[in-house]
């Protein structure tokens, strides 16, 4: 344990005559306490055990990790003390920030917080009453967002100081504990929300679904609210006689400062002063009178108490998982075999392995970013969305930009974290692993960029009519032979047979860098010759038997050609 | 004598599916229990209560004169549980992780400290103690659960499928040490599906199958019983009938096309 924690579970445990009074072992709880923190600093969470790279170096300082973030988020609260005309507005923007950010941290990260299905194996058994685990479980809580919590709000609270004086300070600080519990509250109610609507069995999925959203949302905002929004609107934004604003929470809070900071203001003000006391106090009563209770329950359901993990036990046959869209596909675009079963494995392997789909998913995301990015007009006086001129070249510009997506995709294809399973490759008599490789590639691409591909192309079909198609053709057979050329350069491991976060950063740099500027430089190329159609059409020609011999090549790729992964 | 562990009619549901319809055992203690039963015919049910996991049951169970739901404290504090599925925290060191325990049991730290050491050094690891688990092969993980499950030195100790992953030498020394405990008067409930080590290790056998108890007594007992069969052979007669031929027929009969 760091001296962080060390300090945090000291304080916690300062009440220790009542807790003994509760009836609460404090021996026990003392040790749970310190085990759950040490386990807390070794183990990453949320986004960024996905990102872990080198798996060979044990990790901790998880706690360091998560504290020094807290603090630059708390950097970012500060450009809110520096628009508004007053502080009801400075703060309003402040305490939105905070409980946003805050709210979204927690949500990703309670889960594996709170759930530890080892628990029910380790502590449970063990002669520890119900009481001890239930405070160890919210002391480990409170330690926790204290860890998040405090810092985030340290920079601030400084400026407070600084510019308002102690009392200024103080009155801060107890706005910012009460918004805190009402933030505890909002998560516990989006839990119930989700749990309610969602088995158990789904519910981390759902979650992690959340985190990439969050990912997205984080990464959208950063880059369009600076652009949407102009600084001189926001030097005189008044928030003050806004009586929409009294709907929402963090104007309540900024209302309660400005009173009692002051102890002036309008009837207005006093309703905020009531509001922000009595709304987090009565929600975490509620919290702890009625969500407390099922909360646990549902919990211990997700943690996989149950006894039947929903095998199929009726004895009826379940149909075939794959659809008939599916094996359609595979029909008509692969060849029987290795080829057609490594396209179908790694369509089902992108949609189910929860890996996966965290690492590319959100580039899905910061690219659907980009592509709004394009529309946003910069000239007008205000931000507004703006379709571009019809024959601008913008559209063939974001076929070759989709190749961003399909890269990454294809970056992760060989990593996987069940990489041992990999065997089945290697133990069938496959004279050409380069089949299981054009399979694999053959799937990201009609799962990943086509569908792209049909939207951009009817929405370009309605601006521009058919005078564009033959580009947009040349541009997608351009992307394919370009995905083609990448995967028969680096792919030198079968799909889904490395392990996990083994990544090797040197290569993975080149890759990336020679995978963003072939595309370019070649979207630039195409540029120059759009509008003389004859040539556009022989280089559609000539990409097309291009494809047709990458594809030849990719398969014929041998044993000789591939890392086979000896350690499983 | 009493038993140290006595079930009386006890039922069990998960929803609609009844898992336990009414088993009756009492266990004498310095017993080697072999837990049998096929999947799903609820053994670990039958664990998790006595474990004090579950306490939603139906019937009554004594374990040394308490009633466990009564005070399922301290029946747990005599019971040492070796889990199944290596389940610890594998980002702890084995000695942070015993410190754990011996804590959650009370054990005072210098002889909980003594005896971890002891053990971990008998089991060969010893120079490892101090590194992270998360590294250790499955049968080093099975080794610090079973001197987790012994360490407060319970009279009770249930085992489920305790010999996974352990290598040839290991198992020798868990099965021995598993007659030792006997002898000394521990009471070992011992859950597997290996039926040639629960024909060898265990001096009562209990057999399950669909929530109820279909075969109790030693393995000579079951022998006159059923004919002088291998424990593997009156398993599968008891709980499949003929099925299991016939199943490997149809197997061998899928090449037929």
């Amino acid at each position: 344990m760091n001296f962080i924690d060390k300090f945090l579970v000291y304080v916690v445990l300062l009440p220790k005559a009542f807790y003994q009074n509760m009836g609460v072992n404090t021996t026990q709880l003392k040790a749970i306490l310190k085990t759950k923190v040490t386990l807390g600093d070794r183990t990453p969470t949320g986004i960024r055990a996905v990102k872990k790279t080198n798996q060979k170096k044990p990790t901790s300082g998880v706690s360091f990790t998560q504290i020094f973030m807290s603090v630059f988020l708390g950097v970012m609260f500060m450009f809110s003390f520096f628009i508004g005309a007053n502080y009801v507005t400075k703060l309003t923007l402040f305490f939105s920030m905070y409980i946003f950010v805050l709210a979204s941290t927690l949500i990703a990260e309670f889960t594996t917080v709170l759930i530890d299905v080892r628990d029910n194996f380790i502590i449970l058994p063990k002669p520890v009453n119900d009481k001890t685990v239930v405070l160890s479980r919210l002391l480990y809580i409170v330690i926790y967002i204290s860890k998040t919590a405090f810092p985030m709000t340290l920079i601030g609270m400084g400026f407070m100081a600084y510019v308002n004086g102690i009392w200024g300070l103080f009155v801060f600080i107890v706005l910012l504990l009460l918004a805190t519990l009402l933030t505890i509250f909002f998560i516990n109610a989006i839990y119930i929300l989700v749990l309610k609507i969602t088995t158990p069995q789904k519910f981390k999925s759902i979650i992690s679904y959340f985190q990439i959203g969050l990912a997205i949302l984080m990464y959208a905002s950063y880059q369009l609210v600076p652009r949407l929004i102009k600084q001189t609107t926001l030097d005189n934004y008044n928030l003050e006689n806004s009586t929409l604003a009294m709907l929402a929470p963090p104007y309540w809070f900024a209302g309660a400062w400005q009173y009692l900071f002051a102890f002036e203001g309008g009837f207005k003000l006093v309703l905020c002063v009531l509001l922000s006391l009595a709304i987090p106090i009565l929600s975490i009563w509620i919290v702890i009178k009625y969500f407390a209770p099922s909360f646990n329950q549902k919990l211990a359901m997700i943690s996989g108490t149950s006894e039947e993990p929903s095998v199929n036990k009726s004895g009826k046959i379940i149909k075939s998982t794959t659809s008939k869209y599916l094996s359609f596909l595979s029909k008509i675009f692969t060849q029987k075999g290795a080829e057609r079963m490594s396209f179908l494995h790694t369509w089902k392997m992108t949609s189910r392995s929860r890996d996966f789909k965290m690492k590319v998913y959100p580039s899905l995301g910061y690219l659907a970013v980009y592509l709004v990015l394009l529309f946003v007009n910069n000239k007008g006086d205000e931000g507004s969305l703006t379709l571009p001129e019809p024959n601008s070249f913008i559209y063939i510009f974001i076929v070759y930009f989709c190749n961003f997506v399909l890269i990454t995709a294809l970056g992760y294809l060989t990593f996987s974290d069940k990489y041992k399973a990999a065997w089945i490759y290697y133990i069938t008599p496959v004279t050409k692993p380069g089949l299981f490789i054009l399979g694999s590639v053959k799937s990201i691409l009609f799962k990943f960029y086509f569908p792209l591909v049909v939207v951009i192309i009817s929405l370009a079909y309605f601006l521009l009519g058919l005078s564009a198609f033959p580009n947009f053709i040349l541009g997608i057979c351009n992307q394919v032979l370009i995905i083609l050329v990448i995967a028969y350069i680096s792919f030198k491991e079968l799909p889904f047979s490395v392990q996990a976060g083994n990544k090797v950063k040197g290569s993975s740099f080149v890759r990336g860098l020679f995978s963003m500027l072939i595309p370019l430089s070649i979207g630039v190329l195409h540029y120059f010759i759009r509008d003389f159609l004859p040539i556009v059409i022989l280089l559609i020609v000539l990409s097309a038997i291009a494809i047709w011999m990458m594809m030849d090549s990719l398969k014929n790729k041998t044993w000789d050609n591939i890392k086979v992964q000896s350690d499983f | 004598m009493q038993p140290i562990i006595s079930l009386k009619n006890v039922h069990k549901n998960f929803g609609e599916k009844q898992v336990l319809k009414g088993i009756n055992l009492d266990i004498y203690p310095g017993q080697i229990i072999g837990y049998i039963g096929p999947n799903g015919a609820g053994k670990s049910t039958t664990v998790k209560i006595l474990c004090g996991l579950i306490s939603d049951f139906e019937g009554e169970v004594l374990v040394n004169g308490i009633n466990i739901k009564n005070d399922p404290l301290a029946v747990k504090s005599i019971i040492g549980y070796v889990p199944e599925l290596a389940e610890l925290y594998d980002v702890l060191t084995p000695i942070e992780f015993l410190n754990f325990m011996a804590e959650l049991y009370g054990l005072d730290e210098s002889l909980a400290t003594d005896r971890m050491t002891k053990m971990l050094t008998a089991f060969g690891l010893e120079s490892v103690m101090h590194q992270r688990m998360d590294t250790f092969s499955k049968g080093m993980r099975q080794k610090v659960l079973i001197i987790s499950g012994l360490l407060h030195n319970p009279s009770i100790i249930i085992l489920d499928e305790p010999l996974s992953g352990l290598d040839a030498n290991s198992v020798i020394i868990v099965k021995e040490l598993i007659s030792k405990l006997a002898k000394d008067g521990k009471t070992i409930f011992y859950c597997s599906h290996m039926m040639d080590v629960v024909e060898k290790v265990s001096d009562r056998i209990v057999l399950i199958n669909n929530g109820t108890v279909i075969a109790d007594g030693s393995f000579d007992e079951l022998k006159q019983q059923q004919g002088n069969q291998s424990l593997e052979q009156i398993f599968s007669l008891l709980t499949q009938g003929s099925g299991n031929n016939e199943a490997s027929e149809q197997l061998m009969n899928a090449f037929n096309n």
